[in-house]
């Protein structure tokens, strides 16, 4: 019994020292072990924070933040470095920024990506000491918009990255988000579904109608204004009003276009209003037709544009119909920022629009749709009188 | 005396050459073989274990109960293995992610736990020091041999450094595990013609090294060739 | 579904392509050392398989309860070993007293258990690989199954061996190393295949 007593003390007595050895070793190791730790994984940041120091990762679940943001590092002197997966001309796009504390890009670098033409290796050199207005101002590269966009938009990210972290706050929303928040709010019982509507009668001091796609009503638009008119057509506005019961009265009928034989070759379809108004669609040869290249190739599709104008010629309203233009570049043209130019415009000023980048034979394309749309006007008029 | 010393320190590295004649601490010699600074690495670390765990051991051959000895030794040589890698890990990094977990397992390598049963608790502190030494530097000299060759032939480098010579006529199955226990092989029936058996070689493998060769006879009898002698330690 | 997939793939892992004792060199003492006989090799296989399992069940709960909450993970190790060393202790007692008969066939392998690098290797990795407890548990089932896959194997190879003439210097361990590196060598060609057969 002695002895097994005296063992078990013995035991308990070496494994007493050893720990308090390891202990000891432990505190002289442990601090080195940790900064060597450290040091490695700052190798990498270092690279978009050349002078940032102790770096520590951010638990980003408690925040709201970009949905292309993936990992934050917070560093000593109040700077952060984010890494973003966006994609450009393909998924999987992981670029990695740093934004100093006084919000300004230290640096931005692709890690990983299969754009096709390798602008993304140097394009984050151009965000280097560029603070949220100077990225704004940094162009895109013609031919490379999907990838320097998203490129830029992940440095945007990154910003406001950034801003959140640092407290404040910051619309995440985008444009069309914008849009469709707002028209939520003038119009709940459209369920947050809405369309633009195609309008071919003048209506005075409205910017645009847009249709709750459940029929349950109408928002018009004027400056900053959403003023929503129920499904009854019932709103307190007067100027809306009068232009709500002209979109209702307003009456189409088709027009027959054999009737014109190859004069008309280039409409594909046309329609006149009560009021004497014209809803016309015509073809014009982009890049589809002109085009073709390696990386986009012509896919032999005109661009259709419909066109609405009064019978004197000033465009109403304009719509991409269907296009089929290289991805990322010339699809621009069906974008409303591109489209909406037109409204308003005139046989005399209509070539008078800001291009799309790096697209002269889309541009061009559409810009012959407009000239064969007023064309086939003067035809029409003609033929009516 | 000073004769005996000599040859206490002398005998691990050739005569009782851990690795190569008392086949003992095998698992590293082929896991951390396929480059020499990793063999070296091992080797050394392996060392201090051993010199640390021996003169402690030494020390308290006396004091520590012949019932709990066993447990003791584990929780010393844990122990110091356990110091030796936070060391490692905090001067050396690029030598602790290459060992990884091996380093931890140098706790469970006979030739420490073996050493301190068969030497350090039966002998004197001087004595058991410079039994740690010769069988370290024996393990140490063994592991950098094998590596050597594994590394030259299967990677046409030494050290990390590219042997340009050789790169067309590289064996890479010897970096990987089957050229470990190739190459072992080899120079185990190597070890034999040099010494024309004259060593105590055991005729198959014993647990002559193992701390728990008592308990399992049964187990180890039946392993060792018959015409087996015992080894000269027990 | 995911988790039972991830648990076949660690568990094919660990018997087939990372073998311990054929791919990582775990456990190779008493794989030379015990692998001359059929039933020797499977009595020493179950064993370790065994120990392997009520190891992981005993240190995964300690290293995440009690190590890294109080912060002495550099225990780890010192740690690790005593408690192997303290289960291969008890269960050699447990079946010496109510199963005497499992205790003849499996008890002499016990002791070896102790310093059988392959036990504390899988305790050891299973904390590394960050697996949760029931990915410990399968990861250490495989390497275990692994292990006396690689020993039943071995052991039919190794009875061929000793009936053959072999030159002086190889015989004995030599020639017995150079038969573990073609099996070990037949066993690379299970790299790839765990992955490609849910891919």
């Amino acid at each position: 019994m002695k002895k097994s007593v005296q063992s078990t003390i013995v035991l308990v007595t070496i494994c007493a020292v050893m720990a308090i050895l390891l202990a000891l070793t432990n505190s002289v190791a442990a601090p080195i072990i940790k900064q060597n730790q450290d040091a490695a994984a700052n190798e990498a940041l270092l690279v978009v924070m050349p002078d940032g120091e102790g770096f520590e990762k951010v638990d980003i679940s408690s925040y709201e933040l970009p949905a292309t943001v993936t990992e934050v590092y917070k560093e000593a002197k109040g700077g952060y470095v984010v890494t973003l997966t966006t994609a450009g001309y393909g998924s999987g796009f992981v670029i990695m920024c740093g934004v100093a504390a006084d919000g300004t890009v230290t640096g931005a670098v692709c890690l990983a990506s299969t754009e096709t033409l390798g602008y993304e290796k140097t394009y984050g050199e151009s965000f280097a000491g560029k603070d949220a207005a100077g990225v704004e101002a940094i162009d895109t590269i013609s031919g490379a918009t999907k990838t320097t966009s998203a490129y830029k938009n992940a440095v945007k990210d990154a910003l406001n990255t950034a801003i959140i972290l640092g407290g404040g706050s910051v619309d995440l929303r985008d444009e069309a988000q914008i849009l469709n928040d707002n028209l939520s709010a003038a119009l709940p019982a459209g369920e947050g579904k809405f369309t633009k509507l195609f309008i071919a009668e003048v209506i005075e001091g409205i910017d645009a109608v847009y249709t709750a796609d459940n029929g349950k009503g109408y928002v018009f638009v004027i400056g900053e204004e959403f003023i929503p008119v129920d499904e009854n057509g019932s709103t307190d506005n007067a100027t809306v009003k009068t232009a709500y019961d002209i979109l209702v009265a307003s009456v189409v009928e088709d027009i027959d276009l054999t009737a014109y034989g190859d004069a008309l070759k280039y409409i594909t379809a046309a329609k006149k209003t009560a009021s004497g108004n014209y809803i016309l669609e015509a073809k014009g040869n982009g890049y589809g037709i002109m085009g073709g290249d390696d990386y986009h190739p012509a896919s032999g599709e005109y661009i259709i544009v419909r066109v609405s104008m009064t019978p004197d010629g000033k465009i109403i309203d304009t719509f991409t119909v269907s296009q089929a233009e290289s991805e990322g570049i010339g699809d621009a043209c069906a974008d409303e920022k591109f489209y909406g130019q037109f409204d308003g415009k005139t046989e005399s000023d209509y070539k008078d629009i800001d291009a799309i980048g790096g697209a002269t034979l889309t541009t061009n394309g559409y810009l012959k749709a407009i000239e064969r749309a007023f064309d086939a006007l003067k035809i029409l008029e003609g033929g009516s009188n | 005396m000073k004769n005996n010393n000599l040859s206490i320190l002398l005998k691990g590295i050739i005569k009782e050459n851990p690795v190569f004649v008392l086949i003992l601490g095998t698992c590293p010699s082929l896991a951390t073989t396929n480059n020499v600074a990793g063999a070296l690495g091992m080797g050394l670390a392996a060392l201090v274990v051993l010199i640390c765990s021996n003169v402690l051991i030494s020390l308290l051959r006396k004091i520590i109960p012949d019932s709990v000895r066993i447990p003791c030794y584990i929780v010393i040589i844990a122990g110091f293995v356990t110091i030796v890698e936070m060391i490692v890990h905090a001067y050396f990094p690029a030598l602790y992610d290459m060992l990884g977990v091996y380093l931890a397992l140098i706790t469970v390598n006979c030739i420490i736990l073996g050493r301190a049963e068969m030497f350090a608790g039966k002998n004197s502190v001087g004595k058991s020091a410079l039994d740690g030494i010769g069988m370290g530097l024996g393990f140490t000299v063994a592991l950098v041999l094998m590596a050597t060759i594994r590394e030259v032939l299967g990677n046409a480098s030494f050290a990390g450094n590219p042997i340009a010579l050789l790169e067309p006529y590289k064996i890479e199955f010897l970096v990987k595990a089957p050229g470990g226990m190739l190459v072992y092989g080899l120079l185990i029936a190597l070890v034999y013609v040099i010494t024309r058996g004259k060593a105590p070689l055991k005729k198959s493998f014993s647990c002559a090294g193992c701390p728990n060769a008592g308990s399992c006879q049964t187990a180890c009898t039946s392993a060792q060739a018959p015409e087996s002698e015992k080894g000269d330690a027990q | 579904m995911e988790m039972f997939k991830s648990l076949i793939i660690i568990l094919l892992s660990s018997v087939l392509v990372n073998n311990y004792v054929l791919a990582r060199f775990l456990g190779i003492c008493p794989f030379l050392g015990v692998s001359k006989k059929l039933d020797q090799a499977t009595g020493m296989g179950i064993a370790v398989t065994a120990v392997m399992l009520l190891a992981t069940a005993v240190t995964w709960p300690i290293q995440y309860y009690l190590l890294d909450k109080t912060g002495l993970g550099y225990l780890q190790t010192i740690v690790f070993i005593l408690v192997i060393a303290a289960l291969v202790q008890m269960v050699e007692l447990l079946l010496k007293k109510f199963s005497p008969s499992l205790h003849k066939g499996l008890g002499v392998y016990l002791p070896l258990i102790t310093t059988n690098c392959a036990v504390l290797g899988v305790a050891i990795n299973n904390i590394t690989d960050g697996y949760t407890f029931l990915e410990s548990m399968v990861s250490s089932l495989g390497v275990g199954l692994g292990f006396l896959l690689a020993m039943v194997l071995f052991s039919g190879l190794r009875s061929r061996i000793d009936e053959t003439n072999i030159p002086r210097p190889f015989r004995g361990l030599a020639v017995t190393l150079i038969a573990a590196s073609f099996i070990s060598l037949a066993f690379m060609g299970f790299a790839g295949i765990v992955d490609a057969l849910f891919a």
